[in-house]
This record gives structure tokens, sequence and C-alpha cells, in this order.
């Protein structure tokens, strides 16, 4: 089985436009999750979401390459202390552009390891993304 | 592949079919569904039902002699969901998602 999760997606955006969703915090907090981010080289990030009554998981991990169009973190979920990558890359497509995903090391979750991540996301970071979504949605039927 | 971790949660969310699949793993040799409904004082039909659940998560081999339907076990798919492929490759389709309905969202605005 491959160990790394790779996800391509053509955007009908500018490169400059996708670039800054996934490297300011204001808007990575917008459509992914509340984050504490510099797309810096050494800078400590946190990704966290708004608590409800259940929790919500912390990804953290360390700017390790941050050049217009690739961005490097290490990810980390929550007390596991089990380190994967995380690795976004732009390129230019015509008019549109296409963003390579590559998420790395998930070999290195294994067995306790494995239930305490179940556990987090189970109780957390579903809620979170769901509650982001909803709250998205109705910011825009507000509008 | 996210049916098949969705399948396998669902087959070990219940106790008796916990129960059940370990009763196999420590078995010596493969159990027939009359020694299964004995051992847990259920209905045949009760444990067909929780045997048909696990056999599609492939935690449940069956084989048949004669007129009797043997069971063993088979903990392969267990190896699986530790290595969370699965959940992470839906995880970044939904947030790829979200990045598009956002890239939408600030386009329209």
């Amino acid at each position: 089985m491959n160990k790394t999760i790779t996800k391509e997606k053509v955007f009908n955006h500018p490169i400059e436009q996708i670039w800054n969703a996934i490297t300011k915090a204001e808007e990575i907090s917008t459509w992914f999750i509340q984050a504490d981010f510099k797309a810096e080289v050494g800078f400590n990030y946190t990704f966290k979401s708004e608590p409800n009554e259940k929790g919500c998981t912390t990804i953290s991990g360390t700017v390790k390459e941050a050049n217009p169009y690739k961005l490097v973190y290490t990810w980390v979920v929550a007390d596991t202390k089990v380190e994967t990558t995380v690795t976004w890359k732009l390129e230019t497509q015509g008019n549109s552009t296409k963003l390579i995903l590559e998420h790395s090391g998930i070999e290195n979750y294994t067995g306790e390891t494995a239930i305490v991540m179940f556990e987090s996301f189970n109780g957390g970071w579903d809620n979170c993304i769901n509650g982001l979504t909803t709250f998205l949605k109705e910011v825009v039927n507000a509008r | 592949m996210q049916d098949n971790i969705t399948k396998l949660f669902k087959a070990i969310a219940d106790p008796t079919r916990r129960d059940i699949f370990h009763a196999l793993v420590i078995a010596t040799s493969a159990l027939s569904i009359t020694q299964i409904s004995n051992q847990f004082s259920m209905t045949r039909q009760g444990v067909t039902k929780h045997i048909k659940i696990l056999n599609d998560a492939g935690l449940v081999k069956m084989n048949d002699q004669g007129r009797n339907r043997f069971c063993y076990a088979n903990p392969k798919p267990l190896k699986e969901i530790n290595k969370w492929m699965q959940f992470y490759s839906q995880f970044w389709d939904e947030s790829l998602d979200n990045l598009d309905n956002y890239l939408n969202t600030k386009k329209d605005a």
C-alpha cells in the first residue's frame, strides 16, 4: 500500500489567489481550520478550531519550505507525537491552477496512536469541520 | 476504500460481534454456526446475521463442508484501520472541496 496520499485538483483561479488561501492565516481560518500560521521557514504553527462541548483537535507543526508556489509543513495531531508531512504545490495550467497535495508519513500511525487519533478525530475534527461548513453557509446566505 | 473502512468500523462497533470475532481468533480450528450459537446461547439466525456483517467487512471467512458452514477469523483488515490512509484521503478531498467553495465565494463577492 502506498504510504503517501496524493491529491490533485484544478481550480479556475489565478495561482496567487490559491497561494494566499493556503498561506495566509486569516484565509486558512476561513476555509480550513482556525490557524496561527506564517509561511516562514521554521515557524511553529497551530491549527485549532473554535472549541465546542466535545473539544477540538489541535494540529501543530513546523514550516519546512515556503517558496511560491511550494509549501511544506510537518503535521502532528493532538498528543500523538507522530510526525507526518504535508506538501502543497501549485502550477499554472493555462487559465487554471493545478494544486498537488501530498501527505506523507502516514505509515507512522500504528497501534495505540491510531486509537488516540480515532477518538480525537471522532470527537472533534468532524464536528469542527461540519461546524465550519455550516458557518460558511450561513455567512454566504446572509449576504 | 472508504466503504470498506466504514464496514469495518460498523462490524467491530457491536460488542457481540467483537466477542464472536474474538472467539474465532482464539479457536484452534474453524467453528460451525451451530458451535458459535451454542457458545453464545444465541439462535442460529442471530449468529448468521452477525457472521454476515463480519464477513462483509472481511473479518470472517467461510468454508462450506457438506451441510455445515465453518467460519474462521481473518484479522488482516484490522491492520488497514491503523494506516488511516482512507480516513485522510477523504479528509483531504473534503478540505480541497472547501477550498474550491471558498475561492468561488470570494470571486463572487
